[in-house]
């Protein structure tokens, strides 16, 4: 999988400065990849951008031309007049039901199946709209907070699972816990501040996903987050 | 319950409102023929009920009809209405622009055409609440829900119908308000249309009243037509709350009643 | 009831009857030649009409127009009736001083213990007749009405009449087809409806000419020829001012039969039509002066210097149709209404 953005610039209608200005990228798949900033570096808009829901005013997306990219948030969800159940069986492929089977079991929501969305906590419909976009068909899946009302355990252990049943996907998982994004992501894209002409670049860190099998030390951690923190607080200066 | 509780408030509201008439009658001691007696109303109500009740289920009859073919109409050109294409673009210019007119106004040339018989007040009942429909069918229908829309979309699942099952379902409350307001609306066009020219339901009543100046009779009337709108706009909202329970999967007071 | 909603609504109702006291009682208005307004007993003068400006008002709007409420000292300012209007109502509520109301109005309102007085009685002849096509039907007695469709009022004093008549003749209402009008004319038109209500001396003017234009030939049916005799437009005041103000009441009536001669005089009639014009703009004045002349035969009686002649047979008669129609529940002193001027 490779997207390939090339001097991307956009601006919202009506905004005054654009939010990127001549901004060159590219992501290497399949992984586990996160992508940080803080809040109104354009990390929604970056994910809207590569998922097609907005179109960049200039410059390119590169995207395989046989390749589907999704992109989940997490205010969505689903609609109110049946159950999640019967929800879930109406948008999984027949060749994902066993696929979704599993997720369910490790998401702890199989009990949930019969109750409606407006019943669920916060915390337990971001697990349900989480498992839908799994099932679907995609090469990229880009999940902007999805798990923003799940606890850590809980957290930890989705995405523990995510990277085992499917290591062959791209994830472009968009969070403020710098620290989850340290320790799953094999590499962390920070956006930093942006200048008033907008941002031109992404910062790349690796991140300590790729480490299978082993605990990474905590200065190991610790050092990456102070990483992607000191690149999220800097500004993007304008390339000569 | 909803229903027992408008028909209180009504009756509550009317005997406070005639209170305060025969209080003013007695404080000034105005003639029976200024404002009639309870006795002479009560008399009126005796002779006459019967017919007016026949009366006012008429107007109320022709009201709800004309109140069903205004939703069916809103909801056809609020469809048309919805798209981004010039049809789209028309429709609402058009629902704007006509909304702000006065149907009543043009009552009388209604009549003209059509005479004084039931197309008439059908049409003038429907047109009178139609455009406030229409104006929010025309929101609902044109607004993306999109927190439940965007799963569909992304994954090419979207249709029309889905798109206007979302919205629907969405707004349920949005749309059971404004049918609840256009349905008052439909029963106040169909009496005034009955009042400026036709010869059938409680406007007509209350305009030979009027030639009479018997205001007994229309105290009657009135009474009849706020009993009759209160039963008709508690049955809407009870529809409402029974839909929107159904959909939302909670149970209705008859599904709790059998639960053990 | 909560003591606080309890309290709210007392002081509610406190302040709406102190508003209604406020307003109701309040004399009414008038602008004077400097165009200030005065209040008070000696100055303003309201008079309610029955309806709007036209013939069948001509000596009132004379009276005003030509000086003649003037010279008697008496400042007058008309207003114009209409179907939500009830002089008898503005009279009860001190709205007005005097008014111009129906027969069937002034009985229906005594007979509900409201306090009006007949000062004069302007038409002779009532004016509600029914026009019809003479060139399809002749109808020379009430007999020749059945098979007919008539239009009717139902509710106004036209069911009345037609009612009284039929009963007279002992003619079965089964016998016509009686159609319910409103303010459109087009089913006579139309030729669905055979007979329809109007004012002679106003529509009925401008009926006839539209059905000359046609080349039809109207005819009136006219109740009060057979025996039916239905008082229409008189002028009343309350018997309050009555009582307490009998030399206003005089002068009053005085001025507006003055008027009323003076409408009636063929010799003025141009004068009379061009006044009514002016406040009836939508009338040519070639037509108010058919009017005027059509007004005559039904104001004027055989002494014009009789105009707004109380005919007591009538007013009995009139009685007498509405307490069998059911239309006045308590019989009525029409001796004791039929005041005429202070003497």
């Amino acid at each position: 999988m490779h997207i390939a953005c090339r001097h991307l610039h956009y601006t919202y209608p009506g905004a005054d400065s654009p939010v990127f200005n001549n901004l060159d990228w590219t992501l290497e798949g399949p992984g586990f990849f996160a992508l940080f900033g803080l809040s109104g570096t354009g990390k929604s808009t970056l994910a809207r951008l590569i998922s097609g829901e907005l179109s960049p005013g200039q410059g390119e997306i590169d995207c395989p031309k046989t390749g589907c990219i999704l992109y989940t948030h997490n205010a969505e969800r689903i609609p109110g007049w049946g159950t999640v159940g019967a929800h879930l069986r109406s948008v999984t492929p027949a060749s994902k039901t066993s696929l979704l089977s599993t997720i369910l079991k490790d998401y702890g929501m199989e009990a949930y199946l019969e109750s409606r969305f407006s019943g669920l906590s916060m915390g337990q419909k971001n697990r349900i709209n989480l498992a839908r976009y799994l099932v679907q068909e995609f090469d990229l899946l880009i999940a902007d907070e999805v798990l923003a009302n799940v606890d850590e355990p809980t957290r930890n252990h989705i995405l523990e699972r995510l990277k085992i049943l499917f290591p062959q996907k791209t994830f472009l998982y968009i969070s403020h816990n710098v620290l989850e994004v340290a320790r799953f992501s094999q590499a962390v894209y920070v956006l930093p501040h942006a200048s008033a002409a907008g941002t031109d670049r992404i910062h790349k860190i690796t991140g300590l996903g790729h480490q299978e099998g082993r605990e990474a030390s905590e200065e190991l951690v610790q050092e990456r987050v102070y990483a992607i923190l000191r690149s999220a607080a800097s500004t993007s200066e304008p390339r000569p | 319950m909803r229903t027992l509780k408008r028909l209180f408030q009504f009756i509550s509201i009317y005997a406070v409102a005639l209170g305060l008439l025969w209080g003013v009658k007695i404080v000034y001691g105005f003639s029976d023929y200024l404002i009639p007696p309870p006795l002479e109303v009560l008399q009126v109500a005796g002779q006459n009920g019967l017919i007016y009740v026949k009366a006012v289920l008429d107007t109320l009859a022709v009201a709800i009809a004309g109140h069903m073919v205004a939703i069916v109409l809103a909801t056809v050109v609020g469809l048309v209405g919805r798209l981004s294409s010039w049809p789209g673009n028309l429709t609402r210019t058009a629902a704007y622009n006509l909304q702000a007119y006065p149907i009543v106004a043009v009552a009388p040339i209604i009549f003209l055409f059509l005479g004084d018989g039931l197309a008439s007040r059908l049409l003038i009942a429907a047109m009178i609440c139609y455009f406030p429909l229409l104006l929010s069918f025309i929101g609902i229908f044109a607004q993306p829900v999109e927190e439940v829309e965007h799963f569909f979309r992304i994954t090419g699942r979207i249709n029309w119908r889905l798109e206007l099952s979302i919205r629907t379902f969405e707004n349920l409350d949005k749309i059971t308000t404004v049918i609840v307001g256009s349905g008052t609306m439909a029963l106040v066009g169909t009496i005034i249309a009955e009042f400026l020219a036709a010869t059938n339901g409680i406007g007509y009543i209350i305009r030979k009243a009027l030639y009479q100046s018997n205001l007994a009779k229309i105290l009657v009337a009135l009474f009849l037509i706020g009993l009759c709108s209160s039963l008709y706009l508690s049955f809407i909202e009870t529809i409402g709350v029974w839909i929107k329970n159904r959909l939302h999967g909670e149970k209705t007071c008859l599904a709790r009643a059998s639960t053990p | 009831m909560p003591r606080t909603c309890f309290n709210a609504l007392t002081i509610w109702i406190i302040f709406l009857l102190c508003f209604i006291r406020c307003t109701s009682n309040e004399a009414p208005r008038v602008e004077t030649e400097d165009n200030t307004t005065k209040t008070g007993d000696s100055g303003p003068i309201i008079v309610r009409l029955k309806w709007l400006y036209n013939t069948s008002v001509a000596g009132e709007i004379w009276a005003r127009e030509s000086g003649i409420f003037k010279a008697r000292g008496l400042t007058v300012r008309l207003r114009e009736g209409g179907p939500e209007q009830d002089a008898i109502k503005d009279l009860e509520l001190g709205r007005a001083h005097f008014g111009v109301a129906s027969a069937d109005q002034v009985i229906r309102a005594a007979s509900k213990g409201a306090h009006v007085v007949v000062l004069a009685q302007i038409f002779q002849v009532n004016p509600l007749q029914w026009i019809y096509d003479r060139g399809k039907l002749a109808i020379a007695k009430p007999q020749d009405l059945k098979g007919l469709c008539v239009g009717v009022t139902y509710g106004g004093n036209d069911e009345a009449i037609l009612s009284a008549l039929l009963r007279m003749y002992k003619i079965d209402p089964d016998d016509l087809e009686l159609y319910a009008v409103h303010y459109d004319f087009n089913p006579f038109w139309k030729g669905e409806v055979e007979l329809w209500p109007v004012y002679r001396n106003t529509q009925g003017i401008i009926l006839r000419g539209k059905m000359a234009q046609s080349g039809k030939q109207a005819g009136f049916f006219n109740p009060a020829a057979f025996g039916i005799r239905f008082v229409a437009n008189s002028i009343i005041t309350s018997k309050k001012v009555y009582s307490e103000q009998p030399q206003l009441v005089r002068d009053f009536t005085e001025a507006v039969l003055e008027g009323w001669r003076d409408a009636m005089d063929p010799e003025l009639e141009l004068k009379v039509a061009g006044t009514i014009h002016r406040l009836d703009p939508d009338t040519p004045v070639s037509v108010i002066q058919h009017q005027l002349a059509e007004t005559r035969t039904l104001v004027v009686p055989e002494s014009p210097g009789a105009i707004g002649t109380i005919d007591i047979r009538a007013w009995r008669q009139t009685a007498e149709i509405l307490a069998t129609q059911g239309l006045i529940s308590h019989k009525v002193d029409i001796t004791s209404l039929l005041a005429g001027p202070p003497p």
